[in-house]
């Protein structure tokens, strides 16, 4: 009983503190010393987070290698696009890569396409998430315009992102002898086991008179194809790096990386690149020095900041608290 | 009078054509603003006959304000909602996103709209319930019928046409009605019209002779007769009819007709017929629906919308040209060799850029802020309901009345009021005069000290101290005066007992009172025209010359210690004849003879006037009287000087000779008139002046001052007479002697002149030259004053007839000008119209927030025509408060109203709607940055359940937390700076500059936002060397502007309290809700699983941690330099105060801190001392005397039909031969 009618009371006083607007507030008043204090605390914050930052990221070692143009023999030059949709003419095609500094495995292999828009509206749209989790047995295509159906039968999986499957292949050589790229576990998890359908195999894929990129192999499921899955995550960027595999052994200072790789896709067309990346990684993730320098220029700028109105503070003190700076009782002096 | 005769004559000519009704052609019946096409042009009511009335099937009593019923609700309710621009654009974008150009799936606008669109049905739904229960309520009030001989009580809405029905004292009458009879002798009853006309003063109303003996059920149920009267219309003054009774044909007037809203007041009850029914009755049919006002804040953020509109159309027109350009079958991977449709085919060049405008638009729609105009509603009606409504600072305990917000849509407009126009009696005053003090024989008596006087004191610093009211101090409403020494027969004993006496007789008999009930000195009542005369004839009472009967002829009084102490005795005074009072003679006199023959002339009137008919002598007398009664002026009392002749007889005969002549004359009676009074007004000798105190309203001088250090500018516009207006104006410190103060009048000689010529023509052209000539003349001093550092503050005075004039177009600008330059401005002597016209010339002439007050219906239209509307509730009647946006019981109260309630809903109303705009435009700039990524394809980047709640649950709650809590500094501070309440005025914080600022700042967070987010996640994420997909990445981007938006809100905040920290802390953590739980489930629904699984993904690396710490404060930085710079350097006044009181307690229990001297520096409080300091010349005096005929000038100006006149009153008592005692139930 009492304790309703505290409770009760307890909500009056709360709804008579509502109506007469008065209920109890904290009221940050920004002055010099706040000021001063919230910007070096956040140099004092942000400087050292950066510093850990970069040196993740230098401790990473990355080599990139564009390979588009020079695997395009000297004569087809010209005109690289007929080169590249000539299948009779072979595709593969030699690069050398020197390690500069050792490398601990594992060591990631990708491969980066610069001006190809994954992220366009026509491109991102066009699959069918229902059909690479239920196959053949989700009839429903027209998602995947313009690539859902060939001879009438549906095309597993449809949709552009499938059809221009990235085709170039890699092969690593040191020394003679050939090294181990591991092409498993490329893709995440999740999309490897909720997205693509264990039971679902490719079918009537790359079947029409035109043919965008790579092939899949109609014995394995969806499930395994792990380059599908890796592509079919579409890139936030027209310029993007992809997952290719692993080389789980350490490389050394001075090594020499023989890649043997088949110049198979088309970037041509479009002015694309196309680059190899061997990269290492950190517990923060591949070389990227931008989030490290952000830190360390906001920590900067705020710990500058921060001086100059210290300075600024000692120099011209503003009166705080005090009547005659306000505009009205100012002009009776005046005036 | 005209008016009342042009009835009489339309009613007669009815008559006369009586026969022949039905060859009458429907006539159409021009009112008030409003054209009546009437079909038949009467209607015939058979009285106590419902079956014969059955067949006109008249409509029932029951009366409906609800604007939906249960199935109109949901059609026009939407039909309402669509009609705004931005809900109607909702609607088109949502169906345009249903289309295959749309890059969002429909929800994406549909769920935002149809939530702005349920919150706002609720809303409305609640309200028109709201008035659904008020109407039940007041249709079923009982009320008496006559059934069977008997009366039955039966709810209002039962109520028929033709109806007879019994109303008892203080009780409302249910329809329009003809009275038939009254319990009162003569078929008379009083009503109150205060609901109509918000006159407080009782009207009579009396039955045909024919009817008066139905009183009784069983008389009353063999009354048979028809009326036949007008259609039914809104003309509350008017009405024409007949009453036919055995073949017998009566006319009616309105003085039989008993308004619906009206009340029976000193009557027990009074028997009628219902003529007019429900929406019929005339106070129905004048409810017309006000115009809504929409506030200039919300006017400006239509602007603010159409910019963002154009923002919009630009970022369309820039991506779809963009992608006109980019679109190229090389390409190849997009699948554009085949037939491609429409949007994407490179062949139509055009047409892509013409459809990804539609799909842009889809896209873009966020930016216009969908749930902004719902939030402000919201936040606006809780702040409306809950905080004006229920503020105790505005609770007037005495009569119980709240202030009362009627409208939600102005709250902010309070906050940025700079001109005030103000009705005076009711509002500034109370209507209330009081028998303050007065000077006889060169000794003021009255100890008493007015609220300016003790103003004035108190700015000295000098410490007042009640002073103790002796014990036997008599006290009464209208009688405010001690002094013992006048007393109870103590003036016996003063040095100039004579005059005493006199003065007592002066006031005893000089006047047009009439006495009404017992003929005790506590039951009596008096009747006067003016409250200034009952106050004077109540004083008279009170010391001991009681007036007690008036017959045409005579004067009773009953006089005490006259001849020896304790002595009572009747006297009757025979008057002879009564010089009226008007405003040209501004005085008054009395011709009486005494029981024993002695002839005497009482007069009273202006001191000017007086002492300009004084007998020569007695000069020191003179000099001090004058000096008392500048005393008095100055104190804000209204004066009246007191002056009495002895008449030789044969003088007075022969002057009588020429009066009767005089007043038989028929042609210019009252110039005549007049001339003859001067002959024997002259060579008066002076008694003394009394003082009569305009009783303010409580607070009104120190409201008005702080109102003025507010920059708000006062203007006073009444109908009274320009001395009554200055006084008041003085009494309230709009006006005081150090002021420069301009008078324009009418009541110059040179004008006086040529209107004696009569010439109409010559009068407008020759007031218009000379309005001109004094308004340039004005002018020029006023410049001069203006451009001058340290001149005096000028105040303007100016009385309806020349304001009349100087309204003309051409003269317009010139008197805008000069006001504008004034202080103050009194305008008196003005109609109900010029008020308006007054009003309207500043709010769009000057183009400055203009707010009128007042409390009678002469009040309405200046109400109306303002930008916000006030009307004082409470006591008076409703018509203001019925045409007014807000209503107040006291004018103090307009401090809270404005100073507190009206500067923070401004400024949280501004920081409501910049931040809706810089929250929606920061995160539709994101999007935009990803276009040029996209090649132009219009690709969204964040998912569409992300953007369609985002508006709607990731940043609406703490928004409209701000809209209700936030404040800068607490209400007794704004009370105490008033000087505050000028950045509203002008508009410091919705300017462009403001807006510009939060644009700049969000246009710098969007690429914080996108650059950050995109450029540190283009290489592998964690130690698995797995890569972000483009879900990844914008999911990151929305969770930082979510953070960020929600962080920066509370940035904005001048107090933070436990609902700030829940709203942003729920809002964030709704978003994280929302987004475990959507990307942790697949849907058996037909969509693209983009966001499956992707925060856990993004959890999983030290890239999302270090990232969401990076970038809202990467984002914020800019913006906390600004706040913490301009604070440093560009401080607002509030930051300053803020600054000074920042280690207080909050508001120490609300009370009152009205101390405005205490922080007064030295200097400053040196300066006020010498401006202190006395001066030589103070003209004001203070006569004031509302001339008995202002009640009719605003009559004939609306056509009103006036009956309470002072002749009036005089000639009721004449016909009245012996006054019986009235069955008088109130006291």
């Amino acid at each position: 009983m009492d304790t309703d009618r505290e409770r009760h009371r307890a909500r009056e006083t709360a709804f008579y503190l509502f109506t007469q607007q008065s209920l109890p507030a904290c009221k940050p008043v920004l002055t010099p010393g706040w000021v001063i204090a919230i910007f070096l605390f956040m140099g004092v914050i942000f400087i050292p987070v950066g510093l850990v930052t970069l040196r993740a990221s230098h401790c990473v070692v990355e080599i990139v290698d564009r390979y588009d143009i020079d695997c395009v023999p000297e004569p087809s030059r010209m005109d690289k696009v007929s080169y590249i949709q000539d299948d009779s003419i072979p595709k593969n095609c030699s690069r050398f890569m020197k390690v500069h500094k050792y490398m601990k495995a594992p060591i990631y292999i990708y491969y980066q396409l610069d001006n190809y828009y994954q992220n366009h509206r026509r491109y991102v749209k066009s699959r069918s998430d229902k059909q690479l989790l239920d196959g053949q047995k989700y009839h429903d295509t027209s998602s995947c315009q313009p690539v859902e159906s060939n001879n009438n039968r549906p095309i597993v999986p449809c949709g552009l992102i499938a059809w221009s499957l990235f085709n170039d292949t890699f092969e690593f050589i040191r020394e003679g002898a050939e090294l181990k790229v591991n092409r498993k576990n490329i893709a995440w998890k999740s999309d490897r086991s909720h997205k693509f359908g264990k039971n679902v195999y490719p079918f009537n894929f790359q079947n029409g008179t035109l043919i965008g990129g790579g092939k899949l192999n109609p014995e394995i499921p969806l499930s395994d194809q792990e380059d599908l899955i890796v592509w079919m995550r579409t890139s936030a960027l027209p310029s993007f790096r992809k997952l290719y595999g692993r080389i789980e052994e350490d490389l050394d200072v001075d090594d020499v990386v023989v890649v043997n790789l088949m110049n198979n896709y088309n970037t041509y067309s479009f002015g694309g690149k196309k680059k190899l990346a061997l990269s290492t990684s950190s517990w923060l993730g591949g070389k990227n020095d931008f989030l490290g320098h952000a830190c360390v220029f906001a920590g900067c700028s705020s710990l500058t900041l921060a001086i100059i109105f210290m300075l600024l503070h000692v120099k011209y003190r503003r009166p705080y608290g005090d009547m005659s700076y306000l505009p009205w009782n100012r002009k009776s002096f005046s005036g | 009078m005209s008016g009342w005769d042009n009835i009489r004559s339309s009613t007669r000519s009815q008559q006369g054509r009586s026969h022949s009704l039905n060859q009458r052609e429907p006539s159409r019946t021009v009112t008030l603003g409003r054209v009546q096409p009437q079909a038949p042009a009467f209607r015939t009511i058979y009285c106590n006959d419902r079956d014969a009335n059955f067949a006109h099937r008249y409509r029932g009593n029951s009366v409906s304000t609800t604007k939906y019923n249960f199935f109109t609700f949901l059609p026009k309710g939407l039909y309402e909602q669509f009609r705004r621009v931005a809900n109607l654009y909702f609607l088109m974008v949502s169906i345009l996103s249903a289309t295959p150009y749309s890059p969002v799936h429909p929800v994406t606008n549909v769920v935002p709209l149809s939530l702005v669109l349920l919150v706002s049905l609720i809303k409305e739904a609640f309200e028109d319930w709201k008035r659904f229960q008020n109407d039940m309520a007041i249709n079923s009030t009982p009320v008496d019928v006559l059934q069977d001989q008997r009366w039955e009580s039966i709810p209002w809405k039962k109520l028929q046409v033709g109806d007879i029905i019994r109303v008892k004292q203080d009780g409302f009458f249910p329809a329009d009605m003809l009275l038939l009879a009254s319990t009162n002798a003569d078929g008379v009853c009083y009503i109150e019209t205060a609901n109509l006309d918000g006159e407080t003063n009782l009207k009579i109303r009396k039955a045909l002779e024919r009817t008066w003996d139905y009183v009784t059920p069983e008389k009353a149920c063999e009354f048979k007769g028809e009326v036949q009267c007008e259609q039914p219309n809104n003309s509350l003054y008017t009405f024409t009819g007949n009453l036919v009774i055995d073949n017998q044909t009566l006319p009616l007037s309105p003085n039989q007709i008993l308004l619906r809203g009206c009340s029976l007041k000193n009557t027990e009850f009074v028997v009628g017929v219902v003529i007019f029914t429900g929406h019929e009755t005339k106070v129905m049919m004048n409810s017309m629906n006000v115009p809504s006002k929409r506030s200039t804040l919300e006017r400006k953020l239509d602007k603010l919308i159409l910019t963002l509109f154009g923002t919009l159309f630009t970022m369309c027109l820039i991506g779809a040209i963009g992608s006109g350009v980019f679109i190229d079958r090389k390409y190849y991977f997009l699948g554009l060799s085949k037939s491609v449709e429409d949007q994407f085919n490179p062949n139509r060049r055009f047409l892509v850029v013409l459809l990804t405008m539609l799909t842009l638009l889809t896209l873009y729609s966020t930016i216009i802020p969908i749930s902004l105009y719902v939030s402000i509603e919201m936040v606006k009606f809780i702040q409306s309901t809950q905080f004006i409504n229920k503020d105790l600072n505005m609770y007037h305990a005495e009569t119980d009345t709240p202030a009362l917000a009627r409208t939600s849509n102005l709250n902010e407009e309070l906050g940025q009021v700079e001109y005030i126009f103000s009705d005076k009696t009711g509002t500034l005053t109370r209507n209330l005069m009081e028998f303050f003090k007065c000077t006889i024989g060169g000794e003021i008596y009255g100890t008493g000290m007015t609220e300016i006087e003790r103003g004035v004191a108190e700015r000295k610093g000098i410490k007042v101290q009640e002073v103790p009211t002796s014990i036997n101090s008599v006290r009464e409403k209208g009688f405010n005066f001690d002094d013992v020494r006048l007393m109870r027969g103590a003036w016996r004993n003063e040095p100039n007992p004579d005059a005493c006496k006199e003065f007592f007789r002066c006031l005893a008999i000089c006047h047009t009172v009439l006495p009404e009930g017992d003929e005790s000195p506590e039951k009596i009542k008096y009747q006067a025209a003016s409250p200034d005369e009952a106050a004077l004839v109540l004083a008279a009472k009170h010391f001991g010359f009681f007036f007690y009967r008036r017959t045409p002829t005579m004067i009773y009084v009953r006089e005490s210690h006259v001849e020896r102490m304790g002595k009572i005795q009747d006297v009757s005074y025979e008057i002879l004849n009564v010089l009226e009072f008007n405003s040209t003679r501004k005085r008054q006199s009395v011709v009486c003879r005494y029981p024993d023959g002695r002839l005497v002339l009482y007069c009273k009137g202006a001191d000017t006037v007086i002492y300009e008919r004084l007998v020569g002598g007695s000069d020191d007398l003179k000099k001090v009287t004058r000096e008392h009664l500048e005393k008095f002026g100055s104190a804000g009392l209204r004066t009246l000087c007191l002056a009495y002749k002895d008449l030789a007889p044969d003088v007075y005969e022969s002057w009588n000779e020429k009066f009767i002549q005089a007043k038989s004359s028929l042609r210019d009676r009252e110039r005549k008139l007049d001339e003859v009074a001067e002959l024997i007004e002259k060579d008066l000798i002076l008694i003394g002046a009394t003082a009569i105190e305009d009783k303010l309203q409580e607070g009104v001088p120190d409201c008005i001052e702080t109102l003025s250090r507010a920059g708000i500018k006062m203007w006073v516009l009444t109908g009274d007479k320009m001395e009554t207006a200055i006084n008041i104006a003085y009494a309230c410190n709009l006006l005081n002697n150090e002021m420069k103060q301009f008078i324009i009048s009418s009541e110059t000689d040179a004008i006086r002149e040529v209107e004696e010529r009569g010439d109409q023509v010559e009068i407008a052209r020759f007031i218009k030259e000379e309005v001109k000539k004094q308004l340039k003349k004005c002018l020029d001093e006023a410049q001069q004053y203006f451009h001058s550092v340290s001149g005096p503050k000028l105040a303007l005075i100016i009385d309806g007839k020349c304001l009349m004039y100087a309204l003309d177009p051409s003269l317009r600008i010139m008197l805008l000008n000069l006001s504008l330059n004034c202080s103050s401005v009194v305008c008196c002597r003005v109609s109900p119209l010029q008020k308006a016209q007054v009003t309207s010339l500043v709010k769009k002439g000057a183009r400055k927030i203009t707010l009128s007050i007042g409390d009678g219906a002469n009040d309405v239209s200046m109400i109306q025509a303002a930008h916000i509307g006030v009307g004082i509730s409470g006591l008076e009647g409703m018509q203001a408060v019925m045409a007014s946006d807000f209503a107040i019981a006291q004018f103090r109260f307009l401090k809270d109203l404005l100073l507190v309630h009206g500067r923070w809903s401004y400024i949280r109303l501004c920081k409501v709607v910049t931040y809706f705009f810089y929250k929606n435009l920061t995160f539709t700039l994101t999007q935009f940055w990803f276009t040029f990524y996209t090649g132009f394809s219009g690709q969204r980047f964040y998912d569409d359940w992300f953007q369609s709640l985002y508006n709607v649950i990731f940043t609406a709650l703490p928004v409209i937390i701000v809209g209700l809590f936030d404040k800068d500094v607490s209400s007794s501070l704004s009370k105490r700076y008033p000087e505050l309440y000028k950045e509203g005025i002008k508009n410091m914080f919705f300017k462009w500059r403001v807006v510009a600022i939060w644009a700049f700042f969000a246009v710098y967070q969007s690429l914080v936002f996108y650059y950050f987010v995109t450029v540190s996640s283009s290489t592998s994420q964690g130690s698995s060397g797995k890569m972000f997909g483009l879900w990844d990445v914008s999911t990151m981007a929305f969770t930082c502007v979510v953070v960020t938006v929600n962080l920066r809100l509370i940035m904005i905040c001048n107090s933070i309290t436990r609902w700030h920290y829940i709203s942003v802390g729920g809002s964030i953590v709704a978003w994280f809700l929302f987004i475990f739980l959507y990307s942790g489930i697949m849907t058996p629904y037909d969509r693209q699983e983009n966001i499956f699984w992707v925060i856990y993904v993004l959890m999983s690396t030290f890239y999302f941690y270090i990232t969401l710490l990076l970038v809202p404060v990467a984002a914020l930085l800019g913006d906390f330099l600004y706040l913490g710079v301009q604070r440093w350097f560009f401080p607002y006044d509030y930051q300053i105060v803020q600054e000074i009181h920042k280690d207080e307690a909050d508001d120490s229990g609300r009370t009152d801190l009205l101390g405005i001297d205490n922080q007064l520096t030295p200097d400053e409080a040196r300066s006020y001392a010498l401006s202190q300091l006395p001066r030589e010349l103070s003209k004001h005096t203070g006569f004031a005397f509302d001339s008995p005929g202002y009640e009719s000038f605003f009559a004939s100006q609306l056509g009103v039909y006036a009956p309470q006149k002072a002749w009036d009153v005089a000639r009721r008592a004449s016909m009245r031969s012996k006054p019986k005692p009235k069955p008088n139930k109130i006291n």
